[in-house]
């Protein structure tokens, strides 16, 4: 399949201008000006477009809630702050094409009526902020942002804002409140950022790889556009696969292609010749789904039919040899370290699930131990104040309801029951 | 109108409100831990739980919007299970300490789970530990208690605007610090331990040293520190105050509190307090009986007036004394001792303000309810600092040019209406006649002051104390009135509107009627059945001239130190010691006690009753916390001393002088003690300003003096302390123990001076010693000392020119030198 997102990023000089300008760059950025904000709007509804960022909210529906508040100034906010565990579809999009997005992002300025964009960039990706700087430097001097784009009377100013390396600000509000200076939090909904944003002003936060989207969707047309991928979920898509296969790395492939298809057929299978034993189709947020489920189209609608969620698109692949407990002390571990404080059961609970896996985890695991997980997990589901809490319980829930047998060997063995290699 | 139903009980609301606040207009108590009345809705407890009919999970109260037709639930099995598993978690990471702890019996946690449970805990871990904090002087922070509502933050950050705590951390790890590293460097004004629902802040002034259930009473009273006249409850144990906490949602205040209100009221139990009266004998002060003391003063006071007349005693009121004490004062000057000389220190700035802008454009006008987002600063207000739009700064001194400047873009931009004639006359000359002084705000400001609605003009005093002051008073009454703006008049002292109501000044009896208006004259006379001298009497300033000029032989003081707080001390110090007979009725012994005939002990506050009339004119009752037996209230003092005297006071309390009040003053008319109590009494009422402008608006032209020196001093308002009162509070010596004088770091880097030095800083009155503290707050080349510790008073150090017109004391433009002490 021909790229759209990763396309000439085998280029070395793939991030200059000049070279993005060989392959017809900013040309779509030129025919949007000359439409009306509301046809761009219009075509990106007839395109089908879903945020990337794993709720698959369409785009269009979002923009158009935003575009008819009357308040003004508005802004667009690039989520760039990557963090979901075996998520990094994105930085190739930063390090590589960082032009495709800046395009993206003045397109979606312009048909939103946001003269201000900021891509909050992961704290803890530094080489790509010096791409991206570079790369806005160039589209100022060549007047694709500024003041008077392309003599047009357009303006969209672009600046990279770098987030200090917390979890939560992947979520909008919180991304917000970090932006503004504040610490990372999330905000109450409603109101929705889109009419209360950035300095309570409408604001419209998209993915990297959503805005990369926009170039195409005017160059080739809403209609064209959604004839890829599966029906009611379209486009191309990033996925990243890491763990235990032969070719981990960043696939693009139409939305809906089969879980199955992107582990054996694009990344070269399980490595070493081994069992797959279970997979994390969109990073750990999203439910574990062992191998005899993972004959499932990756898309947004189809995902949580199967048992899971598409999420960021960050499939972890497990082999036969990798302890449960482990992963799941491990990812607690994790959520535990990024949960921010804000809510009593995320905050309180994280902690206490972390507690009960690390002491089974070092062998200290006691009798009615799976029944407090369960027990403490549910406390925590449904009662956060953001999904964060949610997923930490639903993947202890997963875990407990497709390897609680592995769980309990553990417990009742005091250590790991996995051959050790 | 949205209807709702909580606990099948039909609510109606008549604006939008989150389920919580609708459940507590029905009376329906919803519990929370992280919502507090005073804050924003937050949504981080998740304690607040309500079942919504068609909603698929609970929902948070204290951020839904309650929407018309939903059906609420607030309490059931299922939510009653939620909130004991929420408080399971929040009891995870809690010590149960609370034998120890000073919250237990006002923690809100601890009640939660006294009604929810749990009662045993599943938790089997490691509790997380956090050391105690007890490096700062008033608080110690208890983090292990700490449930992370983040209220004390959104307090301090949101509504007190000071920002010096912050949650740091991340998840479980989450407490509350204070930027500073240790101790707090912040406004120490406790709003975050008002908020604190459980044991992690704590005041060190009462811990460990009592049980809430062990306060024997609680009194509503008004802070006795400044004009705002907060509303706050003291707590009382063994006839000793345990405690101040502010009274929610009350009077102007609504639940916030400063230091000197929270945390200043050491004072009225120092040692030093007096307790016995003190008789000159052989030139020095002897303790004597009340007896000899009143009987004394009244041979003495009589003596004196049969030789020279009433125009030979003064009388000093005080803004820190109550209406009834203050009433009673001026009816004892004017009906015993025969004299309008009445003032107070009100003159050096309310006073000489209210009475000058009261003439222009009418009584009542000055002191409206603030309101307003945007704030514009003109000049030095360094708590404004960080609420500000735009700051401008004038040259150093030249504010009244300033504000004129500003007055005539107004005024050409607004265009004449004619109706103020008086007013066009004199703008018209002054944009004939500028004043050639260079703002380079003024556009943008005159812009933001033409577009915004609802202005509201906060006028500090120290542009009244200025020798031409009136100059900056008509810019700011005209300003007032071309942009329909509210002006507020800051009050230092708790009493200042009070006193004027009273009739405490030269040229007006109570309720604001002029002297000279005979009708109003004869009322009074009717009232009080006898003669009220016919002549205006001095004002404060002028009492201190006739003093040196021997005019004035006898004066009379009430709870007011002259002597520290006024300008050019030694000067004052003369004049007190150049008369006849001295008499100060204090609490304390002060500079100005030290040198009279005769010092009576008064009661202070919170040892008796009365009311206060705040800045917004708002007439609040001072209750009685505690008793002391060998002194008393200063209207007894002086209704004795009357009666003695030949001239019958008697009064049985305070109440029945507030019933003669309520009888002849108009603007207290038919007030009582209980109305007063509910503590929404605002005059005037159901009515038009009762003193309607005058037509002479008297003003001078500029001064033309320039200001070259390097340095200039003025006076410092500081957030800790008043003077008297409050360095006698352990408390506030603590968070401010030494006087500071107060730099700009360019000026600091010029002399050659750090943070902490000690430097003489001397003027053609005298020099003192002090540190000096860098405030980059000051932009010119003004240094700044508060007139707040014994001895070392920036009122020392100046000297003062009388504003002709509002008879206020000026004191700009003193130069000084600063000289490094080592």
């Amino acid at each position: 399949m021909e790229t759209i997102l990763l396309k000439n990023i085998e280029n070395p000089n793939s991030a200059e201008i000049s070279e993005y300008l060989k392959t017809g760059g900013y040309r779509n950025l030129s025919k949007a000006l000359a439409l009306k904000p509301k046809d761009i709007i219009e075509e990106t509804k007839k395109a089908g477009l879903r945020g990337r960022g794993g709720a698959g909210f369409p785009t269009a529906m979002k923009w158009s809630f935003a575009a008819a508040d009357p308040k003004f100034p508005k802004y667009l906010v690039c989520n760039a702050d990557e963090g979901e565990p075996g998520t990094f579809k994105d930085r190739p999009l930063l390090e590589k094409n960082p032009h495709l997005l800046i395009e993206g992002m003045a397109i979606s300025g312009y048909a939103l009526g946001a003269e201000y964009g900021y891509i909050y960039l992961r704290g803890e990706y530094p080489f790509a902020k010096d791409v991206l700087n570079k790369a806005i430097k160039q589209a100022y001097e060549k007047n694709y942002l500024g003041d008077n784009i392309l003599g047009k009377n357009i303006k969209f100013h672009l600046t990279v804002y770098q987030g200090a390396g917390a979890y939560i600000c992947g979520e909008e509000t919180a991304l917000i409140e970090s932006l503004e200076g504040r610490r990372g939090q999330p905000r109450s909904k409603p109101p929705f950022p889109v009419n209360f944003g950035a300095w309570n002003m409408p604001t419209i936060v998209n993915n990297v790889e959503t805005l990369s989207n926009l170039p195409y969707v005017i160059q080739v047309g809403g209609e064209a556009y959604s004839k890829i991928g599966s029906k009611d979920c379209t486009g191309p898509k990033l996925f990243c696969v890491s763990g235990c296969v032969e070719k981990p790395g960043v696939y693009e492939l139409p939305m809906g292609t089969s879980l199955k298809e992107i582990i054996y057929n694009h990344a070269g299978g399980i490595k070493n010749g081994k069992k797959l034993k279970a997979v994390f189709p969109g990073g750990i947020s999203t439910p574990i789904l062992p191998a005899d489920k993972t004959d499932c189209p990756m898309d947004f609608i189809s995902m949580p039919r199967h048992g899971s969620m598409l999420g960021s698109g960050a499939v972890i692949v497990m082999d036969e040899s990798v302890c449960m407990v482990k992963v799941a002390y491990r990812a607690l571990k994790f959520f535990e370290h990024e949960s921010c404080g804000k809510c009593t059961p995320c905050r309180e609970g994280t902690d206490w699930l972390r507690k009960i896996l690390e002491r089974i985890e070092h062998g200290k695991g006691r009798e009615g131990d799976i029944e407090l997980l369960s027990q403490v997990a549910d406390v925590i589901y449904g009662r956060t104040f953001c999904p964060l809490g949610d997923s930490a319980a639903g993947l202890v829930m997963s875990m407990i309801k497709y390897f609680k047998n592995e769980i309990e060997e553990h417990i009742k063995n005091a250590k790991c029951v996995m051959s050790k290699e | 109108m949205i209807t709702i139903t909580i606990n099948g009980k039909e609510v109606h609301l008549d604006k939008q409100m989150t389920v919580l606040e609708a459940a507590k207009t029905a009376g329906i108590k919803i519990p929370t831990l992280c919502h507090h009345d005073l804050l924003k809705p937050y949504g981080g407890c998740r304690l607040c739980v309500v079942e919504v009919e068609r909603m698929p999970k609970l929902q948070n109260s204290c951020t839904l919007i309650a929407a018309d037709g939903m059906v609420i639930k607030t309490e059931s099995d299922v939510i009653s299970k939620v909130r004991r598993e929420i408080l399971e978690l929040l009891l995870i990471n809690h010590p149960l300490d609370c034998p120890y702890c000073d919250k237990a019996g006002e923690c809100e946690l601890q009640d939660l789970v006294d009604k929810y449970g749990p009662t045993v805990s599943r938790y089997k871990e490691e509790k997380r530990q956090v050391p105690e904090s007890h490096a700062d002087q008033i608080f110690t922070r208890h983090m292990g208690r700490c449930v992370v509502c983040t209220r004390c933050v959104r307090m301090c950050e949101n509504v007190q605007g000071a920002s010096a705590i912050s949650i740091v951390g991340r998840g479980n790890h989450s407490r509350m610090e204070p930027f500073s590293p240790t101790s707090f460097n912040c406004e120490y004004c406790g709003n975050c331990l008002t908020v604190c629902p459980v044991g992690a802040i704590l005041s060190r002034l009462y811990i460990h040293s009592f049980r809430p259930w062990q306060v024997d009473k609680e009194i509503e009273t008004i802070c006795p520190y400044c004009g705002v006249g907060c509303s706050l409850f003291v707590q009382v144990r063994d006839n000793s105050i345990k405690r101040v906490i502010p009274r929610l949602g009350k009077g102007l205040n609504k639940g916030l509190l400063c230091s000197r209100g929270r945390f200043g009221y050491e004072f009225i139990e120092s040692n030093e307090r007096l307790k016995n009266p003190l008789i000159r004998k052989n030139g020095k002060l002897e303790q004597g009986t009340w007896d000899d003391a009143l009987h004394l003063i009244a041979n003495k006071l009589t003596e004196i007036k049969k030789a020279h007349g009433g125009k030979a005693i003064a009388g000093m009121a005080s803004p820190r004394c109550t209406n009834e004490d203050n009433y009673v004062f001026q009816k004892f000057m004017r009906m015993a001792c025969r004299t309008n000389n009445i003032d107070s220190i009100s003159r050096t700035g309310f006073a000489a303000a209210q009475n000058y802008i009261e003439d222009l454009l009418g009584q009542g006008v000055t002191s409206n309810m603030i309101s307003g987002l945007k704030v514009i600063v003109i000049g030095n207000a360094k708590g404004l600092e960080r609420f500000k739009t735009l700051a401008v700064v004038p040259p150093v001194f030249k504010e009244a040019d300033t504000l004129e400047l500003l007055l005539t873009n107004i005024y050409k931009a607004k265009g004449v209406r004619g109706e103020k004639a008086a007013v066009d006359k004199m703008v018209r000359e002054m944009i004939e006649k500028p004043a050639g002084i260079e703002i380079k705000e003024m556009d943008e400001l005159v812009k933001m002051l033409l577009e915004g609605n609802s202005i509201s003009i906060v006028l500090g005093m120290d542009l009244v104390q200025r020798s031409d002051g009136h100059r900056s008073l008509f810019a700011i009454a005209a300003l007032t009135y071309l942009l329909e703006a509210r002006l507020f008049l800051l009050s230092e002292k708790p009493n200042e509107q009070g006193l004027i109501d009273m009739g405490c000044v030269p040229d007006m009896l109570p309720g604001g009627r002029p002297l000279d208006i005979g009708d109003f004259k004869h009322k009074f006379e009717s009232a009080w059945k006898g003669s009220i001298p016919e002549d205006s009497g001095l004002t404060l300033l002028e009492m201190i001239e006739g003093m040196n000029n021997k005019n004035i032989k006898a004066l009379y003081i009430m709870g007011e130190n002259p002597a520290f707080n006024l300008p050019n001390g030694s000067h004052i110090k003369d004049a007190l010691k150049s008369l006849d007979f001295l008499v100060v009725q204090d609490i304390f012994l002060t500079e100005t006690a030290e040198l009279a005939d005769v010092v009576l002990p008064a009661l202070g506050w919170a040892e008796k009753e009365g009311t206060y009339t705040n800045l917004e004119r708002r007439v609040q009752l001072l209750k009685k916390a505690m008793h002391s037996s060998t002194v008393m209230e200063d209207w007894k003092i002086l209704a004795d001393v009357s009666s003695m005297m030949g001239y019958d006071m008697d009064y049985a309390s305070s109440e029945k002088i507030m019933e003669e009040i309520a009888k002849v003053s108009p603007l207290y008319r038919d007030l009582t003690y209980k109305e007063i109590s509910s503590g929404d009494c605002l005059w005037p009422y159901h009515g038009e300003p009762l003193r309607g402008e005058l037509h002479k608006v008297p003003i001078t032209a500029g001064l033309t003096r320039d200001y070259k020196a390097d340095l200039y001093l003025s006076p410092e308002k500081p957030l800790f302390h008043s003077g008297t009162l409050s360095r006698r509070s352990a408390a506030l010596r603590k968070i401010c123990p030494e006087p500071a004088l107060k730099i700009s770091a360019p000026h600091a880097g010029k002399l050659g001076l750090k943070e902490g030095d000690r430097v003489e800083v001397s003027t053609a009155q005298g020099s003192i010693n002090v540190s000096i503290s860098i405030d980059d707050s000051i932009k010119d080349n003004r240094v700044l000392l508060g007139n707040n510790f014994e001895g070392r008073g920036v009122y020392n150090l100046l000297s003062y020119k009388i504003d002709a017109i509002t008879k206020a004391p000026g004191i700009e433009g003193c130069e000084v030198k600063i000289e490094r002490k080592q």
